[in-house]
């Protein structure tokens, strides 16, 4: 095998590369993710209690309430603005602190609190909105309570929705480049019968799919590394992250030379990569469901590269802490090269 | 000799060459397949419930720390009579949103909300506490409640609060239980107290019924599964668009048109066909669709059938605009999803509390999302519906007229 000849077509196809809409869609996909969980998804499977204040006189309860932990609190001009807000469940509730609120609660006046919830909004919503008003108006109030609250806490702090997601983007970015890329550039190729063309030259088959391998190799690599990044999940250690995310991406690019080299057409390794994303996607959702047997997500490949991605990128685990894992991942990627001889045998008869 | 051919014939022969096509091909007929048993089961696996309720445990029972603070009080020699006030305390927390569960001592409370001992409810809303290395078995009939927030009570703490004196509770909570909650149940506690000690809210409140805008769903919240049946229905139709613009794309590509030409048949029976195979091939399965997932009523489907038809129009449109591109498989893959997905976007606004923004309403799929949702949601009929219907007919025929344009082109340019 001649290194140099697997060089010049990796370099081939990385130069035409940008040009093909699979090479496109594997490097948008994952920014596109990005941007789809972070901002959307994130929202609404932990949604946040929502609450809108249109203030007339500069209360002090107006910058309690932004400054609040855990709620999501808009600021309106008009009254009837945010009635219809509320009416239409783009709000959970509203307030409207009236001019000289604040100095009529603390003159005792008990003003008229005029406070809005929407009928969609959930009971908890209402209760944790009504108590955290009710407890914002007697600070302003100024009366001390008359209780001491001490809080105990149990376990480690809950992974917000974002950071749960991030194995699913990571896994887009490993399978868009890892598995599409080398396999449909494979089977392009095939398809045109560029292949044919340059097993005629001095080109060795072998060389075709190593470089075919590195493409998916390195691109899985670039993508997995930059989603990490956008994700803020690269953790305390990166060169231990790297260390995983290129034997994640060794996996996932030998198996997709595998579908590459079975698929005759386009039309066959779509088929394919659809009936086996969903094999391989599995062991991605146990990340989401923590409360599910995690044992089951051990039967899946994907699963031994996924793991120490999280482990070491979001827990910020060292490389010890997985070696059991990435020694898998490794095994796999060598337990598919006699596949991948036998394969190839059949794609040249 | 001629024998002439009818319009009908023309397309009756087309439409059988296209499911003839359209059959044979093993990948969009593998994929419709899967699709349909995939969408139902997913509908069937979400969850019909939502869960909008706080639960949170108290130790020692509320009738305890009621029972005790009282006979403390008398013992102080505080009237009886005055002392009725604190059963309202019983009521507060039997509001719709609370689930208390109560413990003996503040041993059992700290294992329950560590996780060392699991607490079951049964369908009477009776609590069972389980040992999970004991040697009992988990209760059966019986769901798990997760526990993740509970405070404890001086036995004193009644009787503290309306003497005024200082006592303290302590608040066990899973770390992971959001700061809000964390917040609320504190602030509970407070305005306990403060209540007790006799401060009254530094605020007047307004009627309930004057607070609550738009339709009060407490107890009846739209779940993820019903929340899901339009949702279905609508990719449904969309995955179409792959497979209608992989038939025309090829037919393009192949140049077969060309060929049909020379027989009598004319552009607009093409056209046609295309029109009356790809509406039909989406508005089936969607119909397949909202009959498992239980859409159809007696009352909306008519109304359901006519926005499945407009959908189904509307993405054959679009199927017609990829089609006409006429690329290669992986070409038109893409060029589809170009599409796609800014006619998805309106799909995933409705699983979003609250309307849609502006520029969501605009985008061409917006009104059938819409309609979808309504009807099998919200149960609207035709009155309802019939500024959306006449949106959607605008989009469907604006679409379907680009399509037809595009196509036409294309064909006649070949």
């Amino acid at each position: 095998m001649s290194i140099k000849r697997v060089l010049r077509i990796l370099l081939k196809d990385f130069s035409v590369g940008p040009r093909k809409p699979f090479f496109i869609w594997a490097l948008i996909m994952p920014f596109a993710l990005t941007l789809l969980f972070q901002f959307a998804f994130g929202s609404l499977f932990e949604p946040k209690p929502r609450v809108g204040i249109v203030d007339l006189g500069d209360s002090a309860v107006t910058g309690a309430v932004q400054e609040l932990e855990g709620f999501e609190v808009s600021i309106l001009r008009d009254v009837d603005d945010l009635v219809n807000r509320v009416e239409q469940h783009d709000l959970d509730a509203g307030l409207v602190l009236t001019a000289g609120f604040d100095n009529a609660v603390r003159a005792g006046e008990k003003p008229m609190l005029e406070f809005y919830i929407s009928g969609e909004s959930l009971a908890s919503n209402r209760i944790i909105i009504g108590v955290t008003a009710i407890e914002m108006i007697r600070d302003l109030e100024g009366s001390e309570p008359p209780v001491d609250v001490q809080m105990v806490y149990f376990g480690k702090p809950g992974l917000p929705i974002s950071i749960r997601l991030v194995p699913v983007i990571v896994f887009y970015a490993l399978v868009m480049a890892g598995i599409w890329v080398p396999s449909a550039s494979l089977v392009e190729e095939k398809e045109k019968g560029t292949l044919t063309a340059l097993l005629v030259t001095s080109v060795r088959v072998n060389e075709v799919l190593a470089a075919k391998w590195l493409l998916g190799f390195l691109f899985a690599v670039f993508l997995a590394a930059v989603t990490l990044l956008l994700n803020q999940a690269f953790g305390p250690r990166p060169l231990e992250v790297m260390a995983v995310i290129i034997i994640a991406a060794a996996l996932t690019s030998m198996i997709g030379l595998l579908i590459g080299i079975y698929s005759k057409t386009a039309t066959m390794l779509f088929t394919l990569i659809k009936s086996l994303g969903i094999f391989l996607f599995i062991p991605v959702v146990f990340y989401l469901f923590p409360e599910w047997p995690q044992w089951v997500a051990k039967l899946f490949p994907l699963y031994w590269i996924i793991s120490p991605i999280w482990e070491v990128s979001v827990m910020g685990e060292p490389l010890g802490s997985v070696w059991f894992e990435m020694l898998i991942a490794v095994a796999i990627t060598l337990a598919l090269i006699p596949f991948l001889l036998l394969l190839k045998k059949r794609m040249l008869a | 000799m001629r024998k002439t051919v009818s319009h009908s014939e023309l397309l009756l022969a087309i439409l059988r060459k296209d499911i003839r096509v359209y059959s044979r091909n093993m990948i969009y007929l593998f994929l419709t397949v899967l699709g349909l048993v995939f969408f139902i089961a997913i509908f069937w696996l979400v969850p019909d419930t939502v869960d909008e309720e706080i639960t949170f445990a108290i130790s020692p029972p509320l009738a305890t720390l009621i029972s005790e603070g009282k006979e403390s009080l008398q013992a102080h020699g505080v009237p009886a009579q005055l002392l009725d006030q604190f059963d309202e305390f019983e009521t507060a927390f039997e509001e719709e949103g609370f689930v208390l569960v109560e413990f003996e001592n503040e041993e059992l409370l700290i294992k329950a909300v560590s996780g060392e001992l699991e607490i079951y409810r049964t369908d009477q809303g009776r609590f069972i506490i389980y040992d999970p290395d004991g040697d009992q078995q988990a209760p059966a009939d019986a769901g798990k409640v997760s526990l993740d927030i509970g405070m404890s009570f001086p036995s004193s703490f009644f009787s503290d609060a309306v003497l005024g004196q200082q006592s303290t509770v302590t608040v066990f909570a899973d770390a992971a239980v959001p700061e809000e909650i964390r917040g609320a149940m504190q602030g509970l506690i407070r305005e306990m107290a403060f209540q007790l000690a006799g401060h009254e809210l530094p605020v007047e409140l307004p009627d309930e019924e004057m607070i609550i805008l738009g339709q009060d769903r407490l107890g009846d919240q739209i779940s993820m599964r019903a929340r899901m049946r339009p949702l279905i229905a609508f990719f449904i139709m969309m995955m179409e668009t792959f497979a209608l613009a992989s038939l025309i794309s090829n037919e393009v590509l192949q140049r077969t048109v060309t060929a049909l030409l020379v027989t009598p048949m004319r552009i607009w029976h093409f056209l046609m066909a295309k029109t009356l195979f790809g509406t039909a091939l989406a508005m089936g399965q969607a119909v397949i669709i909202l009959i498992f997932v239980r859409a159809f009523t007696v009352a909306n489907w008519p109304l359901l059938l006519v926005i499945v038809l407009l959908g189904s129009l509307l993405f054959t449109a679009v199927a017609m605009l990829v089609g006409a591109a006429g690329k290669d498989f992986i070409g038109q893959l893409m060029f589809s999803l170009l599409f796609i997905i800014p006619l998805m976007i309106p799909s995933f606004a409705v699983l979003f509390p609250g309307s849609a923004a502006s520029w969501v309403r605009i985008l061409p799929s917006y009104p059938i999302v819409r309609l979808l949702y309504d009807v099998t949601i919200h149960g609207s009929l035709w009155s309802d519906s019939i500024t959306l219907i006449i949106y959607a007919v605008i989009w469907a025929l604006v679409l379907y007229g680009a399509g037809l344009f595009v196509l036409k082109r294309k064909v006649a340019a070949l």
